[in-house]
């Protein structure tokens, strides 16, 4: 079926089963490959993209349930210049693999969106994504340089 | 046969090539400029370096990024000799030649003590040894990526090819204008000489066609570049998703299968019936393969997406059979562990002085048997592979650590000549060790094979992965050691059991050189044998059992589980003879200078001797891998059962470090990887099935749980050694010992639970 979807500002129609997750849609139907499989099952986060502006796990979202909502992707967080999350992602050397990285922005967005100046127990709260290179405390701090609350504050 | 005879004939691995070895005249890694990617507008001065008409530099990449930061490292190794920005290195994948194998890896596989490796006090056999497997290294010339071993292999070999660069662009210049070549001075990538400049392109032509003479690297008070901590190259393309993994790779007109793995390790299928996933549309056919490159037999089911092709593979309906030699269940791997190390025997990798002596005569002996179960290694891509074969040629984009490993599974699969393979080395996401596996790439190729030309993209789902990885072994140990009436340990005896994984690995990588009977694999002895501690008499042996379980090189390898047996046994002693751990320590390592300096900073650097938090303690652990010596002191609680991490405070000494920033990178990934594997990590397998199946079974630390992690680096002008892994083995130790502060509780197998401690 033709589905038409808002992607990083822009109308897309597509050609795609409705049940098809819309992480796939973006990755193998529109080659926008930013977007990661990790789990499949919601568990790590990998596949994090915005709808509407909240963070969601494109890999359980079947594309039909996202038909004319706002669809961000890490390809649209920086559009024409890097936004602040990403320049203090690259100023805290925060990406080691990287793989993970793309999820982990998209939530980070997500989180400084409704909440600019998280505390420590909101990060843990809303930074739920898998990282197995081990970049948290670099994660945790970058949010903390983008939201420009002190990075000194350290988690109990 | 004596001790040192069988080393030595473990380490001449492939006798044949021993022959010539004599008249053999030592071989550069230098290279010439051909072995370089011939691109329009640069000249290659070396087998490593081009330069570039815009007066950048080309380098010749053999070493993969899968997070530890070697696409920074070593062209930071360049810049420095060329005086040149970092950020005007740029990066092509070498090709295969000898020139870029890995000899630093293979070296330090040897199983030697560190003490007897030590610059100044090696012995004969040592010597000969490294000799022997140097030589040997250089003639197989693998390209790999692992052992922590990339910067300490490359730092002879690149910093040389630079600058005999350098020398070359030099003289050129020097010829040029006239002048001496002492004159010429070099600075951000700019040559100016008594008051001309010009950029290295504008003498790359020149450059080629003059001999460099008498080359030096850099001395290290002229380093500018080395030592700070340069931004990685890398990070850019992974903030704004354009980073290239391997299940990125798209090809015009491509396919993409999923994987449908026999459930039971080393099963094959025996009934398959496609028809229901044959008619989901979108999917179109169904690869039947046995097992592959040490993998398991299975299907895989190619569609127009991966989710459709997955759609498939969970549609077909497959009767499975069991493995040929019977089903694998771990817990009965684990008894006969514990029994073999009870038992002892086996190879003896260290002996000195006399234990059996030392445990007659004592009056208190303390005793402890320690495990640990297999772990996966769950990367966070899963594996993966694409390729194509047309035209009798072969085309793989691979995430790997070993693409000749990788050229030659593609060229055995596919029935083709090696040279009418191309492998291309896309960013890892993730290794530690498992893409040292081509299980996956030669799966890849089968499947492409039946595409009628078209690229298929193989991918695994996190449950294939998980179940069908090459696993970190289990482990046991049985740990004795006496006390004399002074009280003071006089003996310590090792005894362990476990699969050895290198003569597995070799089977897979290099069946030619495996040969019939297994050598003494240190992956099952180090963090065992290899102790710094002073104890008058000592013995440690390992039993090699083939539980057949597929095994395979988990980040740190057998030290991520040694080391916990070793260092949580020497908190024991400690406890046992009253002393506090870290008094304890430093008395034992009276001749390990190193050692103690390092334990010394963390020790200063951390809170032990100060009051903490209430129902907060403090561990520490100390140990050598990789060339490297780390300590750490960790900072825990027990919240409502469960074991905190607070803060781990780390000192590493790793020799000369190029950059701080990726060596505190390092030490953070690896404190959260081994934490996992000690609060969580354990693979069970029943009637040949793996049990954990994707990270809600088997749980990952995450942000929330993550320690504060502060790293300390010793200064040291000795050679760089090992950073991706050193940090790890200590880690578990040290969280086991603050575990015991606080609770009185010893935790001896892993992961630590509440029903595992007592």
């Amino acid at each position: 079926m033709a589905i038409e979807l808002q992607i990083n500002g822009k109308a897309q129609v597509v050609q795609a089963d409705g049940a098809m997750p819309l992480l796939w849609v973006l990755r193998d139907v529109l080659n926008m490959t930013g977007t990661k499989f990790g789990c499949g099952v919601a568990a790590c986060g990998a596949c994090t993209v915005r709808v509407d502006g909240q963070a969601v796990r494109s890999c359980v979202t079947p594309v039909s349930t996202v038909e004319g909502k706002q669809i961000q992707t890490i390809e649209g967080l920086g559009d024409a210049k890097l936004s602040r999350l990403q320049e203090a992602w690259i100023a805290e050397q925060v990406p080691q693999c990287g793989y993970c990285q793309s999820g982990m922005l998209m939530a980070a967005a997500a989180l400084l969106d409704t909440t600019p100046q998280p505390t420590n127990a909101q990060i843990d709260t809303a930074m739920t994504n898998i990282c197995r290179c081990g970049t948290y405390q670099r994660v945790r701090a970058a949010i903390h340089r983008a939201a420009g609350t002190a990075k000194s504050e350290v988690p109990a | 046969m004596k001790r040192r005879n069988i080393l030595l004939s473990a380490v001449g691995i492939g006798g044949a090539l021993l022959v010539g070895w004599g008249v053999m005249p030592q071989r550069s890694r230098m290279g010439k400029g051909d072995l370089m990617l011939p691109t329009s507008g640069d000249v290659a001065l070396n087998g490593w370096l081009k330069i570039a008409a815009d007066g950048s530099v080309v380098m010749a990449m053999p070493r993969s990024e899968m997070g530890q930061g070697v696409h920074t490292a070593l062209p930071m190794l360049v810049a420095e000799e060329l005086d040149m920005p970092l950020v005007k290195v740029r990066i092509e994948q070498s090709g295969l030649d000898k020139i870029y194998g890995n000899v630093a890896m293979f070296v330090a596989a040897l199983p030697f003590h560190p003490k007897d490796s030590e610059a100044d006090h090696q012995t004969t056999v040592v010597k000969t040894g490294e000799w022997i497997v140097g030589k040997v290294a250089r003639e197989l010339g693998v390209v790999v990526t692992g052992g922590s071993s990339s910067v300490a292999d490359a730092w002879g070999p690149v910093r040389l090819a630079a600058a005999t660069v350098r020398a070359q662009l030099v003289a050129a210049a020097a010829t040029q204008w006239g002048v001496g070549a002492e004159q010429v001075t070099i600075n951000q990538g700019v040559l100016t000489a008594g008051g001309k400049s010009g950029h290295f392109g504008q003498f790359m032509t020149a450059a080629a066609a003059v001999s460099p003479g008498k080359v030096q690297v850099k001395d290290r008070k002229d380093f500018k570049l080395l030592g700070t901590s340069a931004a990685r190259t890398d990070v850019p393309a992974k903030v704004t998703g354009k980073a290239q993994f391997g299940a990125d790779v798209r090809v015009p007109g491509m396919v993409y299968a999923a994987v449908r793995l026999s459930p039971m390790l080393g099963g094959a299928p025996s009934t398959v019936d496609s028809s229901k996933a044959l008619a989901i549309p979108g999917v179109e056919r169904v690869v039947t393969f046995a097992g592959l490159a040490g993998g398991t037999a299975g299907l895989a089911v190619i569609g127009i997406s991966s989710w459709h092709a997955k759609q498939g593979a969970l549609a077909l309906e497959v009767q499975w059979q069991q493995r040929p030699l019977g089903a694998l269940d771990t817990d009965v791997i684990a008894k006969q562990l514990s029994d073999t190390a009870a038992e002892g025997g086996g190879f003896t990798f260290h002996s000195r002085g006399s234990v059996d002596d030392a445990e007659q005569a004592a009056t208190r002996k303390i005793e402890a048997l320690y495990s640990a179960p297999y772990l996966a290694h769950a990367t966070m891509e899963p594996m993966n592979c694409t390729a194509q074969v047309l035209d009798g040629k072969v085309t793989v984009w691979a995430p790997t650590q070993v693409p000749q490993m990788a050229r030659d599974i593609a060229a055995q699969v596919a029935g083709v000549s090696k040279d009418a393979v191309t492998v291309n080395v896309t960013m890892l996401g993730g290794g530690f060790g498992r893409r040292l596996e081509v299980d996956f790439v030669a799966q890849a190729v089968r499947v492409a094979m039946d595409c009628q030309g078209r690229a298929v993209q193989l991918l695994y789902s996190r449950e294939e992965d998980m179940t069908h990885d090459f696993y970190r072994p289990a482990q046991a140990a049985l740990l004795r050691a006496s006390i004399d009436t002074s009280g003071a340990v006089r003996s310590l005896r090792i005894q362990s059991a476990g699969d050895a994984i290198t003569p597995r690995w070799f089977e897979r990588a290099f069946p030619l050189l495996a040969g019939p009977v297994d050598g003494p694999d240190k992956t099952t002895s180090e963090g065992l044998f290899d102790l710094p501690y002073n104890f008058a008499h000592q013995h440690m042996s390992h039993t090699a059992t083939k539980s057949g379980v597929p095994v395979g090189f988990w980040r740190s390898v057998g030290h991520s589980h040694n080391a916990f047996f070793s260092e949580s046994f020497v908190d024991e002693l400690a406890y046992a003879v009253q002393t506090d751990p870290l008094e304890f320590r430093r008395r034992a390592l009276a001749q390990a200078p190193r050692h103690l300096v390092v334990l010394n900073l963390a020790v200063a650097q951390s809170d032990w001797g100060r009051p903490l938090p209430a129902g907060h303690a403090l561990g520490m652990a100390l140990h050598e891998s990789f060339g490297s010596v780390v300590a750490m002191v960790t900072q825990v609680s027990q919240q409502a059962d469960k074991l905190r991490v607070h803060r781990v405070v780390c000192a590493i000494d790793c020799g000369t470090v190029v950059n701080p920033g990726i060596v505190a990178q390092q030490v953070e990934s690896s404190v959260v990887f081994g934490l996992g594997a000690v609060l969580y990590g354990r693979i069970d397998i029943v009637q040949g099935q793996v049990q954990q199946t994707n990270f809600p079974n088997y749980p990952v630390i995450s942000l929330a749980q993550a320690p504060v992690v502060q790293t300390h680096i010793v200064p040291s002008t000795a050679m760089p050694t090992g950073v991706g892994e050193p940090a790890l083995p200590p880690l578990a130790p040290a969280v086991a010992n603050a575990l015991y502060a606080l609770t009185g509780k010893r935790a001896r197998s892993l992961p630590i639970t509440t029903t595992s401690i007592g």
